[in-house]
């Protein structure tokens, strides 16, 4: 018999898959460049928070500290000496980020569920008016919603904030929690009502486990968004002690004799990226699984 | 079997009424008038094509969709207006339905920890259902680290913990390849006989309903169409519906004419017919059904008909062969192994009078 199903014969096989490929290096090429030019402004702002005070007016090439002055920490210190402490600040700026991320989750969480899975009237008209506020840019409502937080007494207050930058945060927060809960096939839902599961505790011990990268997607961005944002702050604060870490940047920014002191904004700057990144490093799993859920079945 | 019999000695098993049931999605009537009694302990199957509501009819017993009019009994018990956990019911899910976020056992335990049962029962419960089902090992895992065939089971551990009156399942093989699934009716077979409980089961199997069923309900369009065990359907079907569905391959329909004498008239050729205890008069057009199996090929100078091959799917012991009549209409029969058949050639086949079934115009029995 010529057709043999167990050896593959005398000679060896042909050798494959050692050959480096030229797209592969291309490819990884891009890639390193690509990571560098995003890595790049950071880089420089981390190092030029190190340089001292008399340097940093100089062209910034090279960005680290060099002309025989060394490291030096006194953009730090002099950032801690700013008003009252910078640990204040960036305690009002937490409060602010995970009063914001707390109220979005809640708030969305509840809402998602609702437009997910139940049927009241108007559902699908309701759901693309709070879609379509999206479309309108907050600077625009800036005023009148300094004027209802006046109305309510909440001027000039850290829980005021956290109400606007919730607001702002939920169109697309409900969306996402909304697409979250879609994703979970009924027949879960379905098997939990016959185990007894009824309303809160059906939503607490059995979708929202398996909804939770939404959560946290939902929970990161309130969190950055409510972290990062300058303007709603700059206008609605204006007590010192209440400032956030945005607005802190903006004050410090003035040195003395109206010059601009910018180790103190780098110092500030590199301070404000730190717990945005732990908090993304820990938490990029979930985020990314909670971006792309429902997008392929 | 001790186990088995522990769960047994504590639960009591009711059978299920549907009276007058009926479904309607936004104005469109789904289920038509259902009228069923299954007795404690039964098998029962619900069968029927796609969309012919057999699944809506699981889903109506289990509470998971709303009654339009009619009354559903588990035991004695009207249960039309009650909660699913608050029927007697348990359900087994085509795509399984685990909680993913939680072990094999938790799975199993959930339904008794979410009505706050002690937990020493709870795990008695659910180590007692592990050990029917094989699962003891596997305790510990997460559903995504089981097989197909190992959620299957576990879905079924989590309705013997329940420890229902009656259990539903909604095509729970679907999803299992061709070998896993002969493997797994067994073992409902199994679990069947050894918990003795009410069974419901729905598929679009034939083969399914007939080897696990005590009865079958054939459905189609809403409606019940015959309601008997498996060898009535197959034997003594009520209508071309019924005898079309059961059994495969599936059941030959000729258009024939009654003559005198109970013949019957197919083309030029006139055959014996089956003996009608309320003949219709001569001239009166039928429908005449014979199984591929009972249309046999015959030697010699016999009355039968005329039957060209035009395609054979071999299948080991036998052969289908699919070609037409003379008379134009299309025809399967079964040949059994040592005949020597060629393409295109011509048989004579014949069927014995006793497995010739009968149809009026109405596709209906006649008998």
């Amino acid at each position: 018999m010529q057709t043999s199903t167990r050896q593959g014969g005398v000679t060896a096989p042909t050798a494959r898959g050692g050959r480096i490929r030229g797209h592969r290096v291309l490819f990884h090429i891009t890639a390193v460049l690509v990571t560098l030019i995003f890595l790049a402004p950071i880089f420089w702002v981390v190092m030029a928070s190190f340089r001292p005070a008399a340097v940093s007016l100089q062209p910034p090439l090279p960005p680290w500290p060099s002309d025989g002055v060394g490291v030096t920490f006194d953009n730090y210190s002099r950032l801690g000496d700013y008003g009252a402490s910078v640990l204040h600040y960036t305690a009002n700026s937490a409060f602010v980020a995970v009063g914001t991320a707390l109220l979005t989750i809640v708030v969305s969480l509840l809402a998602g569920y609702g437009f997910s899975r139940y049927r009241f009237p108007f559902r699908s008209v309701v759901f693309v008016l709070i879609l379509a506020t999206i479309m309108i840019p907050f600077q625009s409502i800036l005023t009148p919603l300094f004027l209802l937080l006046a109305k309510m007494g909440l001027q000039n207050t850290l829980t005021g904030l956290v109400f606007i930058y919730a607001t702002l945060q939920l169109p697309f927060s409900v969306f996402m929690m909304k697409n979250a809960f879609d994703s979970v096939p009924k027949e879960i839902e379905e098997a939990a009502r016959i185990d007894g599961m009824k309303g809160v505790r059906m939503l607490a011990r059995v979708m929202m486990p398996l909804v939770t990268p939404g959560i946290v997607t939902v929970g990161l961005f309130a969190f950055l968004n409510a972290w990062n944002e300058f303007l709603a702050a700059l206008v609605l604060l204006t007590d010192q002690s209440k400032f956030t870490l945005p607005v802190l940047m903006t004050a410090v920014r003035y040195g003395r004799y109206g010059s601009v002191d910018w180790g103190a904004v780098q110092a500030g700057v590199t301070i404000m990226m730190i717990p945005c990144l732990i908090l993304f490093l820990i938490l990029q799993r979930s985020y990314i699984r909670g971006l792309t859920a429902g997008a392929v079945k | 079997m001790s186990h088995a019999e522990a769960i047994q000695s504590t639960h009591h098993t009711a059978g299920l009424r549907l009276n007058r049931l009926h479904k309607s999605f936004k104005g469109d009537e789904v289920l038509h008038d259902i009228n069923l009694d299954v007795e404690a302990g039964e098998f029962v199957v619900f069968v029927g094509p796609s969309g012919c509501g057999k699944s809506t009819l699981l889903r109506l017993i289990a509470g998971l969709e709303e009654t339009t009019a009619g009354d559903i009994f588990i035991g004695d018990d009207d249960v039309t207006e009650r909660d699913p956990s608050d029927r007697g019911i348990a359900m087994v899910f085509q795509t399984y339905a685990l909680y993913p976020h939680m072990s094999v056992a938790d799975n199993m335990g959930f339904g008794l920890r979410a009505a706050r049962h002690p937990k020493q029962e709870i795990a008695d419960k659910v180590n007692e259902a592990a050990q029917i089902l094989h699962l003891t090992d596997l305790l510990q895992r997460r559903p995504s680290q089981l097989s197909g065939g190992q959620r299957q089971r576990v879905a079924i551990g989590r309705a013997i913990v329940r420890d229902p009156d009656v259990f539903l399942f909604d095509e729970p093989l679907s999803n299992l390849d061709a070998e896993l699934r002969v493997e797994m009716r067994l073992e409902i077979a199994r679990l069947h006989r050894q918990l003795g409980n009410t069974m419901i089961y729905v598929t679009h199997d034939q083969t399914e309903a007939m080897t696990l069923a005590s009865r079958i309900v054939v459905l189609r369009a809403g409606c019940i169409e015959q309601v008997g065990t498996p060898a009535d359907l197959y034997s003594d079907p009520d209508n071309v519906f019924v005898a079309g569905f059961i059994g495969s391959p599936a059941m030959n329909f000729f258009d024939a004419e009654l003559v005198e004498n109970g013949r019957l008239r197919l083309g030029e050729h006139t055959i014996a017919g089956p003996r009608l205890d309320n003949p219709p008069s001569a001239g009166t057009g039928v429908t005449l059904g014979i199984r591929p199996v009972h249309l046999q090929p015959v030697q010699g100078d016999v009355a039968g008909l005329q039957f060209r091959v035009e395609f054979i799917e071999y299948l080991g012991d036998n052969s289908c062969l699919h070609g037409a009549l003379d008379n134009g209409a299309r025809c399967r029969i079964e040949a059994p192994r040592g005949i020597a058949i060629r393409l295109g050639e011509t048989l004579l086949v014949s069927a014995e009078v006793a497995d010739m079934r009968l149809f009026d115009q109405q596709e209906q029995r006649l008998r």
